[in-house]
């Protein structure tokens, strides 16, 4: 793509999410969405083939009703409220079907389905933004109307979403298709303590974009899509196995490991609302995705499986330049030290 | 009967919508988009808006729509589909007829509708006059205030139509 569109494309992308985060006005947010919206589909379209259109379409479609369903919800809020502003929603019909609206934007369970098929049709880049950035807008509209959300509602579409993100990721040896069912079961996470405290909501995307910028760049550094090319890295660059293996197991949110911290704060933000069971089973369905990610560095790090010596080589492409990632991986293994300074996201 | 014209015309409005969503070809839904928007512009007059339904003439049948039909026109097939050539298409039109008169007659025949907002009778909606609308019309002054304080809606609308022909020539034009 000609530099300077693709430029004035990406800042659009970026000028829409500001938008949505920074409007007081009903309808300016809309608008934000629109402009995100229909930005990043030439994003999302950057190689030329069938399956990035189809991925392009599919992700149109869905975000496009979303969209729609929210202006119902707006425009319903208007009329019990008589204003615009930007304040918790106080009709409940309004509420619930803004809560699907905004579920529908994150990938939450039970709209799902569009999330693994479109990251698996784009590139690892597109993914990344789509993956990381896109969640940002959502998720400041569901904080700014947290007080009036219908928790149960809210409460079943988070625990499904962990146990569709752990139980579908099971069987998958895309790498993409992998980062799409751990993203659908972060965002479970994300929104089940957003009623309790919206705060560790915040805390938990910080996290969970640091860990996943951390993955894509990795897979981006080693340029292996699949599970069998990621093994291979260990003949490319050792360094990089190793630094999966740390990513990896703290995103699935093992104690050391700055991965355990939202994780850590949102069971006992749960427990101190006297709701035992839920995060039990929150913490049980997590299991499902440590198992995916160990078997991810179980074929990367641990081991060599047996080949024949030219199936061990790699195609040593350029190297590419990955922005920020020692950073990086420092921030998503080592922050857990940290804790304590979560009072500044207040 | 012009007591209940905003009633009349609003049920128009709504067969409409089910006669281009019931899939025929875009050409005919084209057809049918001219009679809703024709429809929609009598209900804002109804109301008092007569600048806004100026707008929706000239603007959406008349500009937009009439770049769709010429869009339509060029990838057209040979046998363009109706709505009574293809079962689904003359199904889906019925049962959508169908449930718009199911409503009409719940309106008509019980006191108060309580759907998602309370509707009680069909007066509710005849024309009234809502306070001092002084000299001017209350469109103008809208588009008056869109430029003075609502600079910052222009600018952003203005910047995302440009976005989206920039999107459009990109993602049509291949590699």
């Amino acid at each position: 793509m000609n530099p300077l569109i693709f430029t004035t494309i990406l800042m659009t992308v970026l000028l829409g999410t500001m938008i949505v985060m920074m409007s007081s006005h009903w309808l300016m947010i809309w608008i934000g969405f629109e402009m995100n919206l229909l930005a990043i589909i030439p994003i999302l379209m950057k190689k030329y083939n069938p399956r990035t259109m189809e991925a392009s379409t599919k992700y149109f479609l869905t975000q496009a009703t979303a969209s729609m369903l929210l202006m119902m919800a707006i425009i319903i809020n208007l009329m019990h409220s008589g204003q615009w502003t930007i304040t918790k929603v106080f009709n409940p019909t309004a509420s619930i079907i803004m809560t699907s609206a905004l579920a529908m934007k994150l990938g939450l369970t039970p709209f799902h389905f569009w999330v693994p098929e479109v990251t698996q049709g784009i590139s690892l880049t597109s993914g990344l933004i789509l993956l990381t950035w896109q969640k940002l807008a959502p998720m400041s509209i569901l904080y700014q109307i947290s007080p009036s959300i219908n928790l149960n509602i809210l409460l079943t579409m988070a625990v499904l979403s962990i146990l569709v993100g752990g139980w579908g990721g099971l069987n998958q040896t895309q790498l993409r298709k992998i980062m799409a069912y751990s993203s659908i079961a972060h965002m479970g996470w994300m929104t089940a303590v957003l009623v309790y405290n919206p705060t560790l909501t915040m805390l938990n995307m910080l996290i969970y974009i640091m860990m996943t910028l951390t993955m894509f760049m990795l897979f981006i550094h080693s340029s292996s899509t699949t599970m069998l090319s990621l093994s291979h890295t260990w003949n490319k660059t050792p360094l990089t196995t190793t630094l999966i293996l740390i990513t990896l197991l703290s995103m699935g949110g093992l104690p050391p490991l700055s991965g355990f911290m939202p994780k850590w704060m949102i069971i006992q933000e749960l427990t101190k609302n006297s709701s035992i069971i839920l995060p039990t089973l929150m913490a049980i369905m997590a299991l499902l995705n440590l198992y995916f990610y160990m078997r991810l560095t179980y074929s990367t790090s641990l081991t060599m499986f047996p080949s024949t010596n030219n199936m061990k080589m790699k195609w040593q492409f350029e190297t590419k330049r990955i922005t920020l990632l020692p950073p990086l991986i420092v921030m998503s293994s080592l922050l857990l030290p940290l804790t304590p300074m979560l009072s500044i996201l207040d | 009967m012009m007591t209940y014209i905003v009633f009349i015309l609003s049920v128009i409005f709504v067969v409409s919508f089910v006669g281009f969503s019931s899939k025929p070809s875009p050409i005919y839904g084209g057809l049918v988009l001219i009679v809703s928007g024709g429809v929609g512009c009598g209900i804002i007059m109804n109301f008092g808006g007569s600048f806004l339904g100026l707008m929706v003439f000239l603007i959406y049948l008349g500009g937009m729509l009439v770049v769709f039909g010429y869009t339509t026109a060029m990838a057209t097939e040979q046998y363009p589909e109706v709505w009574v050539s293809n079962t689904t298409v003359m199904g889906v039109f019925l049962l959508g007829l169908l449930m718009e008169v199911m409503l009409v007659l719940y309106v008509l025949k019980s006191e108060e509708v309580g759907v998602v907002f309370k509707f009680s009778g069909v007066g509710d909606w005849a024309i009234y006059d809502t306070g001092d609308s002084g000299v001017f019309s209350e469109g103008i002054m809208g588009v008056a205030a869109l430029y003075s304080y609502g600079a910052w809606v222009v600018i952003v609308t203005g910047w995302s139509l440009f976005v989206g022909v920039l999107v459009i020539l990109e993602v049509t034009r291949g590699d």
